[in-house]
């Protein structure tokens, strides 16, 4: 039963590849964007924060329901 | 390894630090403990810096204004002039957000681990989300805008109203805990030294860019709300 707990907590924060993903895209296209255009960095970093904040958003959903996996099912 | 997990699982239920022996004991989680210790905090830093005030600032009253202008600013860039009459509260929200994210570093544990801080934070700014909107365009405006772009679309956003609150209350939360629970491992497993820079990260930069983006978040909704 504990290493059936265990794979699904381990899946569950599976999720956090499409999050590295999104994340990895959107700072690869801002650093193109400040490169192009300095004058812009603060409007830049705005929404690259606020579509990180987004995207991680997915990756913190399945750490909770990793956490609550293991906190209520042992 | 028994120990360990024991531990850690010992950390992360939210302790109750007294009971209020009324009506059959009222229990005080030790999270509301640690918000009083900063509401009391931020009120006295306010009381000494408000003390008599200048037309020409000088000394520590520089730095207050320029803290306050940058809350300003940075509310007023996003909000436009009609967002104005907002700005208290969700610079109140960033203050204590910020204290209660980075307590951490003191030995405290956070009060933002706890889910229910983070729930009613949440409401508190969907709250706020929808009233701004209802002020902002009157309450058949309001209803109106549930149609938009499109009548079938109007699910959609009814849902939006629980789905908002839902991701704000998780996310602010899961990054605390997520911080909180690596800290404690790296605490377990060496005590002295190590924990240092990881702190920094987790402590101060984590939790004050949490705090920053639930206030963005909000009022980004507000904007939204108060626009189309």
């Amino acid at each position: 039963m504990n290493t059936l707990i265990a794979i699904g907590a381990g899946m569950a924060v599976l999720t956090g590849i499409g999050a590295g993903i999104g994340i990895g895209i959107a700072t690869s296209k801002a650093t193109e964007a400040i490169a192009r255009q300095p004058e812009a960095k603060g409007d830049i970093n705005k929404a690259l924060l606020l579509g990180c904040a987004l995207a991680e958003a997915t990756a913190i959903y399945g750490f909770v329901i990793a956490v609550l996996i293991i906190l209520f099912l042992r | 390894m028994k120990d360990l997990s024991t531990e850690l699982m010992s950390e992360l239920q939210s302790k109750i630090s007294f009971t209020i022996p009324i009506f059959g004991g009222i229990p005080v989680p030790s999270s509301v403990v640690v918000t009083w210790g900063i509401m009391a905090f931020l009120m006295i830093l306010t009381l000494i810096f408000v003390k008599n005030l200048k037309k020409l600032p000088t000394g520590p009253q520089i730095y207050v204004e320029a803290v306050v202008g940058f809350i300003n600013n940075f509310f007023e860039d996003i909000l436009g002039k009609e967002g104005k009459r907002y700005i208290p509260y969700l610079g109140t929200v960033t203050l204590y957000l910020a204290c209660s994210n980075v307590i951490g570093i003191l030995g405290f544990t956070p009060p933002t681990k706890d889910l229910n801080i983070t729930v009613g934070l949440a409401i508190m700014s969907i709250i706020l989300i929808e009233y701004s909107g209802i002020h902002a365009k009157g309450k058949k405006g309001y209803i109106k805008s549930f149609s938009e772009p499109m009548a079938i679309l109007a699910p959609i956003n009814i849902l939006e109203i629980f789905i908002r609150p839902l991701s704000l209350c998780m996310r602010l939360f899961g990054n605390i805990l997520g911080g909180f629970v690596v800290m404690e491992l790296i605490k377990i497993v060496a005590p002295v030294i190590i924990p240092i820079p990881f702190s920094f990260y987790f402590d101060i930069f984590d939790g004050l860019i949490q705090a920053y983006v639930f206030v963005f978040l909000t009022s980004l909704f507000m904007k939204e709300k108060m626009e189309d």
